[in-house]
């Protein structure tokens, strides 16, 4: 195992960095939203968090392709960074959309297209993980983790189209707005400038986990691998 | 030997696959008792958990139906698999000289026999039980078939990852019902439509979201299954 | 008065940014833990192998 490169360092400190400018961005400088009040601005981290979420779900489900192709572990050890890191911060996205849901909807939880299926992507990706966790074999539970983040990747856009046949009411903030959305707000020029700030600094925060992740994944392999050969 | 008979053709194999299954079950009888009797408990627990009134069994008929059919097909396949692994016949079927997509229609098209065959016990015994005739319409009937088609393609895929790990039974479950959530939600939409008496172009957009989710979820496995046999 | 009219939901959003910042660090955390869990198991293993070759 080489030691830690010095592009990873540097990524440690833009990332700590970004996350600050972030939140000072999201907490002080934007202005209070007029109609929910302070509540409004979790919506900067839930957004970078739900941006993350599923950008790593799509570099997953390319990896897992990848893999199926080159069947080179390098890619398995990327997929599994990216599921990991995504999950964590899908699992953020949800819970922060609750607590913002409590004060604009006056409930937590709603059987709403988005956050029902938020949270079945969220199990699917935590069935991977109890999938991958009954295999010992790495070039097996390599292969069957491809495919099923493959399955996942294609079900996930399919459960949204079937459930947008339910009304919603989650508020599109870009974009048109749903006439039955509740919640909606405009974003003014200072909320923006936090909005994107927050997808960025997410997108640093992302890369710098994912990379520390396929350092572990390596690691891993590395170590399994020393216990084969002591066991023979 | 002719060179006809070492390779056979992809629908031959698959069809031996078939006949296979279909003779074993037939002379056992195992799978399909267990299926019929756990489907035919189901519905009753669900009359007594949800105290189904005239008024209330409308509304929820096909969320009642498509719950029995996912959770008997999950006992299927699961059975339909575990034989498989246990008497070695997937390694005899393996080394075959058998293309493997044979095998993975083979397999698919008997767990769906399976399903429908338990589906066409089901659904008149449900219908006198709950007295709702509207079930016997060709357009519900066809609601149900897609909803099968869908759920085995995925649900073989998946049993035959599963029947390898080390949970085996208990994973296919939790592995099956996230992915199969869209196919079991349009199918319950189109068939709740259809019992409530809607015209099946009323419901036109659940099932054409079943048939995008059929294709899509037979093709894959067929294209992905070389992927989770390999030894 | 105009500012009343703006509903005071800090606390839901105080408790938005603690849990962000909690998940994040038992991440981060973990991550720590399970990297020196598995240093160690490598430097055992190397080890062994040292005193399995004397």
């Amino acid at each position: 195992m080489q030691s830690k490169p010095i592009a990873l360092t540097i990524l440690d400190v833009v990332s700590i960095v970004v996350l600050g400018i972030s939140t000072y961005l999201a907490l002080v400088f934007a202005p209070t939203e007029a109609v929910m009040g302070d509540v409004q601005r979790v919506f900067y981290f839930h957004i970078g968090t739900a941006w993350v979420g599923l950008l790593g779900f799509v570099v997953a489900a390319v990896a897992g392709i990848v893999y199926l192709v080159t069947k080179d572990l390098k890619w398995d050890r990327f997929e599994v960074a990216a599921v990991e890191v995504s999950t964590m911060f899908f699992f953020l996205t949800i819970v922060l959309g609750s607590i913002w849901a409590r004060p604009a909807w006056n409930t937590w939880w709603t059987w709403d297209p988005r956050l029902t299926t938020a949270a079945i992507t969220e199990l699917i990706y935590i069935a991977y993980f109890m999938l991958r966790q009954g295999i010992d074999d790495p070039e097996k539970r390599a292969r069957f983790g491809a495919v099923y983040t493959l399955l996942g990747g294609l079900s996930a856009p399919i459960t949204f189209m079937v459930i947008r046949l339910f009304r919603t009411i989650h508020p599109v903030v870009i974009g048109s707005q749903s006439a039955e959305a509740q919640g909606g707000f405009s974003m003014s020029s200072d909320m923006k400038v936090a909005f994107f700030f927050a997808l960025f600094a997410f997108t640093i925060i992302f890369v710098d986990l994912m990379w520390h992740r396929i350092r572990l994944g390596a690691l891993q392999e590395k170590v399994e691998q020393l216990k084969l050969k002591m066991s023979n | 030997m002719t060179d006809k008979k070492s390779h056979p053709s992809l629908l031959g194999a698959t069809l031996a696959i078939v006949q296979k299954d279909l003779a074993a079950e037939f002379r056992s009888r195992e799978l399909f008792s267990a299926m019929l009797v756990f489907s035919l408990l189901v519905i009753i627990i669900f009359n007594f958990a949800l105290e189904l009134d005239i008024e209330v069994r409308r509304t929820v008929a096909a969320g009642v139906l498509w719950t029995t059919f996912a959770f008997a097909g999950t006992l299927g396949l699961n059975r339909s698999m575990a034989v498989e692994k246990d008497r070695g016949c997937m390694d005899g079927l393996l080394l075959a000289p058998v293309d493997r997509s044979a095998i993975f229609f083979g397999k698919a098209i008997s767990n769906l026999v399976f399903m429908l065959v338990v589906e066409a016990i089901v659904l008149p015994v449900y219908a006198v039980l709950y007295n709702e005739m509207r079930i016997f319409q060709p357009a519900f009937l066809g609601v149900v078939l897609l909803g099968s088609i869908g759920y085995i393609g995925v649900g073989t895929l998946l049993s035959t990852m599963s029947v390898q790990t080390r949970m085996r039974e208990v994973l296919l479950p939790i592995l099956l019902f996230p992915i199969t959530i869209p196919v079991l939600l349009a199918a319950v939409k189109a068939s709740g439509g259809l019992i409530a008496g809607a015209d099946l172009s009323e419901v036109m957009t659940p099932v054409t979201l079943l048939i995008f989710y059929d294709v899509v979820f037979t093709a894959l496995p067929y294209m992905i299954f070389d992927s989770v046999v390999e030894e | 008065m105009f500012l009343e009219t703006i509903p005071d939901t800090s606390r839901y959003m105080l408790a938005g940014y603690i849990i962000s910042f909690l998940t994040m660090g038992l991440y981060v955390a973990s991550l720590y833990i399970r990297n020196r869990n598995l240093r160690q198991d490598e430097q055992l293993l190397e080890d062994l192998e040292r005193d399995g070759k004397k």
